[in-house]
């Protein structure tokens, strides 16, 4: 490091202990100290050059105790800029989790423009040659690693992205993971069976409400309409579908409880709802305030609150592949009239921090987003009290709800990025998703 | 398998299914198992114990 970080004082708070993060302007690593005021948790750094950035990271800590157990120490070195290695070397030695998925850009192109965008896609921009991709799938099968996603910019505007999946899945990956907002899913008939067809496994909707209001002003057009026939374009295909609202305060954390309504009634197509809660990285609108963001607890109580009792708060789990804070999980199956069956249970010892915890991470993800066609045709006449009845609806209708938080230049701890499982892969290096993204 | 060949090895009578209860993390889940009638004993098979039961746990165990 070039400059040396300013001690912070904070008489007034409780001490949860320092952690190193960047300056969002430089992109310095600089000590960052976590500081109690009230309940809420608040991420607070100082760079010589740029000034203190004080950002809430967490609203309500005394009900979710499970969320800072304490987690073996994970360093994150800096690399010759000042900047955390994996921001430009990928993942160092000292990375303390593996690959649970991977995800590629295949094109920098979008068919929207919305006004947040972590990718920063827009109309102009490049597909990443065939060749390249399959040289991609190619590495990644050889790490192991089997699990990937494919994301951009916007992945259906390829013509090719049929041959892009039968390339994956020539390649030897097993689990092919479609990132989309969904608009040629829903415009174009016949699609998404062209699509599940050549290896799709499922899809992650980007779905952030159920009122146009809401897609007005996340992503400047009208959409519920055009997702709604994506969703039904899919459950024709037989492709699984999970709805992912970035959850933005004052426009759609309203939705929440309606949301997940809205998934269970579309049960089996739907598997589940992936909360993203905004980060400010990519293309925003502005430098964010607190009062801008939403952490991980208030999503799980919306969800609890909003949700007429399907739901309660606790059903929520944290992350036990990445960093206990990075994100939540409950697990479901949709009985006949609507109701959830709690299915997981808390095990006496997580598989947190075990080095095969991103392996059932990725063999969980993959088994409850993906549909059954065989268990849909036989699991009405089915009693859940049985243990074949129990395992036909489970796989039938299997339903999550989890969620992550992506951390933006502000937000950053490094030791949660150093417990990062979801990993980037481009032409070069592999890199924690926050990294690649900041 | 036929119920009817297996035998009890205390009892020497022939086992019959029966509605079984089986409980693991709080839940409880009935199935049809070879069972003594005499003393009860219950006839787990590995194909039971290595596939279904298995599947289950695995079902019910936190990710």
């Amino acid at each position: 490091m070039k400059r040396l970080a300013l001690k912070i004082k904070e008489p007034q708070s409780a001490d949860f202990g320092t952690t190193n993060s960047v300056c969002p302007v430089c992109r310095e690593l600089l000590e960052a100290k976590r500081v109690l005021r009230g309940d809420d948790l608040y991420l607070v750094k100082t760079c010589l050059e740029h000034g203190t950035f004080d950002t809430v990271i967490w609203r309500g800590v005394s009900d979710f105790p499970d969320w800072f157990a304490p987690t073996e120490p994970a360093y994150c070195p800096a690399d010759n800029n000042g900047s955390p290695a994996c921001f430009s070397g990928g993942l160092c030695e000292n990375h303390a989790t593996g690959t649970c998925c991977v995800l590629t850009e295949v094109t920098s192109r979008c068919n929207l423009h919305c006004p947040v965008c972590f990718a920063d896609a827009g109309n102009a921009g490049e597909d990443v040659p065939l060749d390249e991709l399959t040289r991609r799938f190619s590495d990644m099968a050889a790490r192991g690693n089997t699990f990937v996603q494919l994301s951009g910019g916007e992945p259906t505007v390829r013509g090719d992205l049929p041959e892009v999946i039968r390339a994956a899945v020539r390649c030897g990956i097993k689990t092919v993971q479609l990132n989309t907002n969904g608009v040629l899913l829903g415009q174009s008939a016949g699609y998404a069976q062209e699509l599940a067809e050549a290896g799709l496994s499922f899809v992650f909707l980007q779905f952030d409400g159920v009122t146009d209001g809401v897609y007005e002003q996340l992503r400047g057009q009208k959409l519920l309409e055009t997702k709604l026939a994506a969703i039904d374009s899919c459950g024709r295909a037989g492709l699984g579908v999970t709805l992912v609202p970035t959850v933005v305060p004052g426009v759609n954390d309203g939705e929440t409880g309606a949301i997940i309504k809205f998934a269970v009634s579309k049960s089996p197509t739907v598997r589940g709802v992936h909360f993203q809660p905004v980060s400010y990285f990519g293309r925003t609108a502005k430098t964010p305030e607190n009062a801008d963001r939403i952490t991980l607890p208030e999503v799980m109580r919306a969800a609890a609150e909003q949700s007429g009792g399907l739901v309660r708060l606790s059903d929520f789990r944290p992350s036990t592949c990445d960093h206990p804070r990075c994100g939540f999980h409950a697990d479901f199956a949709v009985l006949p009239g609507g109701s959830l069956m709690r299915i997981a249970g808390k095990k006496a010892q997580d598989c947190c921090g075990s080095s095969t915890a991103h392996l059932q991470n990725r063999e969980f993800v993959a088994r409850r987003w993906t549909r059954s066609r065989e268990d849909e045709k036989k699991s009405d006449c089915c009693d859940t009290g049985t243990l074949d009845g129990f395992l036909t609806r489970v796989k039938s209708h299997g339903f999550t709800l989890t969620g992550m938080a992506f951390q933006d230049a502000y937000t950053l701890e490094t030791e949660r990025l150093s417990r990062c499982s979801l990993h980037v892969q481009d032409s070069g290096a592999i890199r924690p998703f926050c990294a690649n993204y900041i | 398998m036929s119920e009817n060949t297996v035998k009890c090895v205390k009892c020497g009578v022939a086992l019959v299914l029966t509605k079984t209860v089986f409980q693991y993390m709080g839940r409880s889940f009935t199935h049809d198992v070879p069972t003594c009638p005499k003393c009860g004993a219950a006839l787990i098979d590995r194909e039971l114990a290595k596939g279904k039961m298995a599947e289950v746990e695995r079902q019910l165990e936190d990710k």
